[in-house]
């Protein structure tokens, strides 16, 4: 019994001290005195890479991380421009089936291997090859033939026109690695440290914690003034901004809205508001009941305040989703939001046979994107104002993923949030992949089912048309028809929150969710 | 007549016994101060749980986007959290979410403990060895652990963590009450039922297993305040109740990452995790000491 005791007052004195420790968080930071040396820039970031493996990346961290040493054909800039990287230039034949890229002269790998057009060949068919499974295959999905037709020019033979296929090619996945490194790989072997083009050269992989890298003297751009770039993995935010007020890291990623303001008025420190092509919905089982009866989607759509959300929760850093794409996506038209109007939800649900109510289950991420589990709370009681009662389920992002990627006879879900990212800034990468019939799991993104025979018409047509006209046009109807079906509750499209110390310039913030360094110097 | 007599005396003996034997403790407990402190505190949050619907101010569930992250004021006495909610309100109503978890998981506790101790020490031999064996691999998990192992095996919600960390103290109980049957059996009064002609049943369920009560109720105090902090422990893992329940260790999870902007949200749960906690503990040292004839 006296350990009992023991462990009674271990508890109470354990307690105390938790909330001594609460305490004293609440009270302001003091500012500690700078410790980093001038030659590192340290960039904390919430979400470890899963690999670095082009064939195996499959986030947003792993591309911010691997494109300061894996370099693709074409970079798409911030404003969304194509322009050269690895190849110099480009063109097409006729019917755009024959595409011919001509490589880099004079660049060499972080091994000293050349770059021609084998070394790329080698590193487009791994990447397409069936056996070696890469999760982004599709971006090639229409590549026939990769062939080197001479030193420095290749050729991707297309079994039809596929319309997106620069930007596809600019998709941060498609780096192209050292040539040496793939020798005698097995199809099922990843790459650990990949030996790449780019501007620094990675040293190390402490796994849970950083990557390092040095400066390549090597480059073919512009050498990068900083020495040595850390990327640190920390993924509560909390503890991210501390690094950030400390001088711990240079810059963060990802910070929560409600420490923006409070960070902006500390002078040392510069908060960066920019925009994400992140769209964030709650997508129904569309073949599932009560789902398959669009008044009940209808309803749910109008029973939520998408403005509210916005300006409630994300202080105005987000917007409210007037398609399933944001407007910074080629093909994007404006046809919503659907107005907040919750007697047209009740109406819409009694029309539908529901006017007791309604009970649903929800599953939505935490920590994946910005106030997830919060936003879902906040649907959840709006849902109640209507008569819907949803009871919330959430679960590990790999977990999740897993959950949601069920084929239509075995999956178990009614509803579930999700966002989805069009990197590449072309429709067919946000609406192909997630709303044709083809896409349903399990062989694509399409994870609620949505199914629409003009719809699909139209963007398998809109994947060959070369007119970007005509495409837009294509893109304008499905999205209409889409929107009209609402097999998601439209929420919203994020914004991005980045924070860096003052004295810290020239960091490149991508409404592709990536944070560059290459260009980044330190103001003294 | 006679015979009834001495029956009714028995009787009133047993009686007057028993009551001054209550009275003993009641008065050992009442002297010691912290005890008295441990029965006001938890007398408070009792007050607290049973009349919450009349305490709460707001409706504990109700969001509004507009005015969240509000530090306490005179609407909103201990402030709002990241959804608008009243933060008083919920912690009202959270009271008894606590309390129902600690009283009911302990009562499954010793609900399917006790029995199990108490014929695995009354019978022995094959059958305890086995029981034994299989509490010994229930006790070399750490109770939490067992509880998250059970809530993952049930799923998530207040029901599956009261039977999560009922069942998370079985082995406890078990343990427990078996060391006392061993004890008491070889007592005369066990052999003098026996010879009377009473049954196994009859014999550990009124004659042994009432002599065991006092570690079994000191045990309980300590069980309740456990029950509550692994509770919390789920609920802050995610594990416990799910949303928008405004349980104690989900709304501190929930607060965790406002903890720069809103620090109220994570202070006042972690208090009432840590009172409440420190009720039961002080109570179960002071009925320990007052049961324990030795102490007195």
């Amino acid at each position: 019994m006296r350990t009992t005791l023991r462990s009674g007052l271990t508890t109470v004195v354990a307690l105390s001290l938790a909330a001594l420790f609460l305490f004293l968080l609440g009270c302001p930071a003091e500012t500690a005195e700078e410790t980093v040396t001038r030659d590192t820039l340290t960039i904390a970031i919430g979400a470890e890479p899963e690999s670095l493996d082009p064939v195996n990346m499959t986030s947003a961290p792993a591309a911010t991380v691997g494109e300061h040493v894996i370099e693709r054909l074409i970079y798409m800039e911030t404003d969304g421009s194509l322009v050269p990287m690895l190849a110099e230039s480009w063109s097409a034949n006729a019917d755009s089936t024959v595409w011919t890229f001509n490589i880099r002269q004079g660049v060499e790998f972080h091994d000293g291997e050349p770059l021609n057009a084998e070394a790329v060949a080698i590193n487009l068919r791994r990447f397409v090859d069936p056996d070696v499974g890469a999760a982004y295959a599709f971006l090639l999905g229409s590549v026939q033939e990769i062939t080197a037709v001479g030193e420095y020019e290749l050729e991707l033979r297309l079994a039809q026109p596929f319309a997106p296929i620069l930007s596809h090619l600019s998709h941060s996945f498609i780096g192209i690695v050292s040539p040496a490194q793939l020798e005698g790989l097995s199809p099922s072997d990843a790459i650990e440290i990949p030996v790449g083009t780019g501007p620094y050269v990675m040293n190390a992989w402490n796994r849970g914690e950083s990557i390092t890298m040095s400066v390549n003297d090597n480059y073919w751009g512009n050498t990068p003034q900083i020495e040595n770039l850390v990327f640190n993995f920390i993924p509560e935010a909390s503890a991210r901004i501390v690094a950030l007020e400390t001088g711990e890291a240079d810059a963060i990623m990802a910070v929560p809205p409600q420490d923006a303001d409070r960070l902006d008025a500390n002078p040392d420190i510069d908060v960066v508001y920019e925009t994400s092509v992140r769209t964030i919905y709650i997508s129904f089982n569309n073949v599932r009941e009560p789902f398959t009866d669009r008044r009940v989607r209808l309803a749910m759509n109008h029973a939520i305040d998408k403005q509210a959300i916005v300006d409630g929760l994300f202080g105005g850093n987000a917007f409210v989703a007037d398609a399933p794409v944001t407007s910074a996506v080629f093909g994007h038209t404006a046809v919503g939001p659907y107005e907040f109007d919750p007697d047209l939800a009740r109406e819409l649900l009694a029309e539908a046979g529901f006017a007791d109510g309604l009970d649903v289950t929800i599953h939505h991420p935490t920590g994946r994107y910005p106030l997830d589990a919060t936003v879902a709370e906040a649907v959840q009681d709006m849902l109640a104002d209507v008569g819907v009662n949803a009871t919330l389920e959430t679960m590990e992002w790999s977990s999740y993923l897993a959950f949601t990627a069920q084929p239509p006879e075995s999956a178990e879900y009614e509803m579930f949030m999700l966002g989805w990212g069009t990197v590449t800034l072309d429709s067919d990468y946000g609406l192909f992949a997630l709303l044709h019939t083809q896409q349903w799991n399990p062989n694509g993104n399409n994870r609620g089912f949505y199914s629409n025979e003009r719809v699909d018409e139209l963007l398998s047509a809109a994947r060959v048309e070369t007119d970007p006209a005509t495409r837009e046009e294509m893109y304008a109807e499905a999205i209409q028809l889409i929107w009209d079906d609402a097999p998601w509750i439209f929420l919203y499209n994020e914004g991005q929150i980045n924070a860096s110390r003052s004295d810290v310039g020239g960091l490149i913030h991508h409404p592709l969710e990536n944070l560059s360094a290459w260009d980044a110097f330190f103001i003294d | 007549m006679s015979t009834a007599t001495a029956t009714d005396a028995t009787q009133v003996e047993q009686k007057r016994k028993k009551t001054s034997e209550f009275r003993e403790v009641l008065k050992h407990v009442v002297r010691n101060r912290a005890a008295v402190a441990g029965l006001a505190i938890i007398g408070f949050f009792l007050i607290v749980a049973i009349f919450a619907p009349y305490i709460a101010t707001h409706s504990p569930t109700q969001t509004s986007l507009v005015s969240r992250l509000q530090t306490p004021s005179a609407e909103h006495l201990l402030g709002t959290d990241e959804l608008g909610r009243d933060l008083f309100s919920r912690m009202v109503f959270g009271s008894r979410i606590s309390l129902n978890i600690g009283l009911i998981s302990t009562l499954i506790g010793v609900v399917v403990g006790v029995p199990i101790g108490a014929v695995s020490g009354f019978y022995g031999g094959k059958l305890d060895i086995i029981t034994q064996r299989f509490i010994d691999i229930m006790i070399a998990f750490p109770g939490i652990l067992l509880a998250i192992v059970v809530v993952t095996v049930l799923g998530v919600g207040v029901q599956n963590v009261m039977i999560a960390t009922g069942i998370a103290s079985v082995p406890v109980y078990a343990r427990l009450v078996r060391g006392s049957v061993l004890a008491a059996k070889e007592q005369s009064y066990v052999a003098a039922a026996r010879a009377a002609g009473l049954g196994d049943i009859s014999i550990i369920f009124k004659h042994i297993l009432p002599n065991c009560l006092a570690p079994i109720i000191v045990q309980s105090t300590f069980q309740i305040a456990t029950a509550i902090l692994w509770a919390a422990g789920l609920g802050f893992l995610g594990l416990g109740a799910q949303a928008p329940t405004p349980e104690w260790g989900a709304i501190l999870s929930n607060g965790r990452a406002y903890i720069r902007v809103a620090h109220h949200l994570t202070t006042y749960p972690g208090l009432a995790i840590l009172f409440m906690v420190l009720g039961f503990n002080l109570v179960g040292d002071g009925l320990r000491d007052a049961l324990d004839p030795k102490t007195r």
